[in-house]
């Protein structure tokens, strides 16, 4: 009875319509998300499309303003409510002061917009988790992540989704100033962290960068492609590496 | 005539004597329930050579030393996935049911197409005594029985031991605490008291219980004391889902002792057990 109505909490202190939403969350494809030094990487776990759907209509990755874009993971219908709301803010806080939002400022909006959604009569909230990136206009970049809780917090290397726990842990375990120190670097390293979870390698990865004062830019398969065979390349060195040597 | 506890009692007047309508009537109902009986019969159907080994054995038994259970499309996908993809298993039965859910073909010597709801037997080419049954159809309650009785009934019950692998939802696990996402799927097991060894995962605590197949072997494997362990699957997805099949991973340690295995698994073979439903359902991205 008390996960019946939102707004009720049982006596231990739970929401369980909050907690289930974020059950949701879990039913929807791994997103990562890493802050480099100057550039910032969104990768997701591409959905299989059914034959006759035209696969640019189903997009996990979106651009909220030009300096600023967010991958979810969650019910679809929902983000886009969400998406939509976050876009029109972005342009509507142009208008008023003059300047482009803050990464801050946009997630602290949209997670604002799902707090309010876990506290009204007859609402349910929202059931996705949103993963922010982007750069300030004094170019530093920021990585955000919200839950159908309306929490949000800064991260320097997140994931929602489905695998979330698995690529958290890989990038706990790997997340290194030197991991990050180039652009291409932080890019193989948001690959690698996908690869740990998603079937079937590279085609199904989906890969958006944005680097300082520059728009957000979709990675092309082939170049996806291309990352991934140097990783396996970097691997197997790796691997010869440790391989005990022969005595001659 | 109706009574106080509410059944009606047909009464005999001792006044005249029976119409032959009333007669007619009875036999009306009772060709009905026949004819529902034999509509809800089960039937084994087994291929030649099994049915063939079973006429020359006196006791129209098969010698079985172990029974694979699978019910349920997680735990017969785990089946089809990392046992029953070696080319050493033949098919050498199914079992033909009727009921409101399980709409089997209308005739029983046809086997089920791949794909489709069935309970199908196979047997292991190099060690015949070794069955593996994959249950994806319904099997209704008043089937149960039947099922079994037939199944066993063609089973030698000396050195016979039985593995029941089964899928349940987490919604119906009931424990005082709440489950976290990470835990599920999990497994439980339970066993026959006959079965002696251990189990591979924790027991399934009270007040869960068994329900269909599973509970009706089980409860035939206790009766007739065959050692039987059974391991129930609670997870979250209602279609076949790769990380479900997974959770059997350890029953493949008891399996590894009667037949080859398949070593190691590309995640690519397991896919294609699972339904790719997600194509279809735009509801999560």
């Amino acid at each position: 009875i008390y996960d019946r109505a939102i707004t009720v909490f049982s006596p231990d202190g739970h929401l369980f319509q909050v907690e289930y939403a974020q059950e949701a969350v879990k039913k929807g494809s791994t997103a990562v998300g890493i802050r480099g030094k100057d550039i910032v990487v969104l990768g997701v776990e591409k959905k299989s499309v059914a034959k006759l759907q035209e696969e640019r209509t189903v997009r996990k990755i979106c651009a909220l303003d030009d300096h600023v874009c967010m991958a979810f993971a969650g019910l679809t219908a929902d983000a886009r409510i969400v998406i939509n709301r976050a876009r029109v803010e972005c342009q509507s806080h142009r208008l008023t002061v003059e300047d482009p939002v803050t990464v801050e400022y946009i997630t602290r909006h949209i997670a604002t917009l799902k707090q309010r959604y876990t506290q009204s009569n007859g609402r349910r909230p929202f059931g996705i988790s949103a993963l922010i990136v982007g750069f300030d206009n004094d170019g530093t970049p920021r990585l955000y992540q919200t839950d159908p809780s309306g929490t949000y917090h800064a991260w320097k290397a997140n994931s929602i989704g489905r695998s979330a726990k698995t690529v958290r842990e890989f990038l706990e375990k790997n997340y290194t100033d030197e991991a990050i120190a180039t652009d291409n670097e932080a890019i193989k390293l948001a690959i690698k962290a996908l690869l740990e979870v998603v079937q079937s390698g590279g085609k199904n990865i989906e890969l958006a960068v944005i680097r300082r004062n520059q728009p957000l830019k979709l990675l092309e398969s082939k170049e996806i492609e291309t990352l991934v065979a140097e990783i396996e390349k970097e691997k197997e060195e790796e691997a010869e590496k440790k391989k005990p040597k022969k005595s001659t | 005539m109706a009574t106080f506890f509410g059944e009606v009692l047909s009464v005999y007047s001792r006044a005249v004597e029976e119409d032959d309508d009333d007669l007619d009537d009875e036999n009306e109902d009772e060709r009905i329930h026949r004819e529902i009986e034999e509509k809800r019969e089960v039937h084994i159907v087994w291929c030649p050579e099994v049915a063939q080994s079973l006429e020359d054995s006196g006791s129209n038994t098969l010698q079985c030393s172990d029974l694979i259970i699978a019910v349920g499309t997680n735990a017969a996908g785990f089946l089809s996935a990392y046992v029953l993809n070696t080319e050493s298993w033949d098919a050498v039965g199914h079992v033909s049911l009727w009921n409101e859910r399980s709409r089997g073909s209308s005739r029983q010597s046809i086997a089920p197409l791949p794909g489709e709801p069935a309970c199908l037997f196979y047997r292991h080419r190099d060690n015949p005594a070794v069955l593996v049954c994959q249950s994806t159809c319904y099997i209704a309650e008043d089937q149960l029985f039947q099922w079994t009785e037939k199944v066993f009934g063609c089973l030698q019950k000396r050195g016979l031991s039985v593995m029941v692998l089964s899928d349940s939802p987490v919604a119906e696990y009931k424990t005082p605490d709440y489950l976290y996402g990470s835990a599920v799927p999990f497994l439980r097991s339970l066993k026959s008291s006959a079965s002696k060894g251990q189990a591979l995962c924790p027991a399934l605590e009270q007040p869960n219980i068994l329900t269909g197949l599973p509970a009706a072997v089980l409860s035939h494997c206790q009766v007739h004391q065959i050692p039987a362990v059974l391991y129930q699957c609670y997870t979250d997805v209602i279609s076949p889902d790769s990380i479900t099949m997974e959770t059997y991973k350890p029953a493949l340690l008891c399996l590894s002792k009667l037949v080859k295995l398949e070593p190691c698994l590309s995640a690519d073979v397991l896919r294609k057990f699972a339904i790719i439903t997600e194509a279809q359902s735009n509801l999560y991205t």
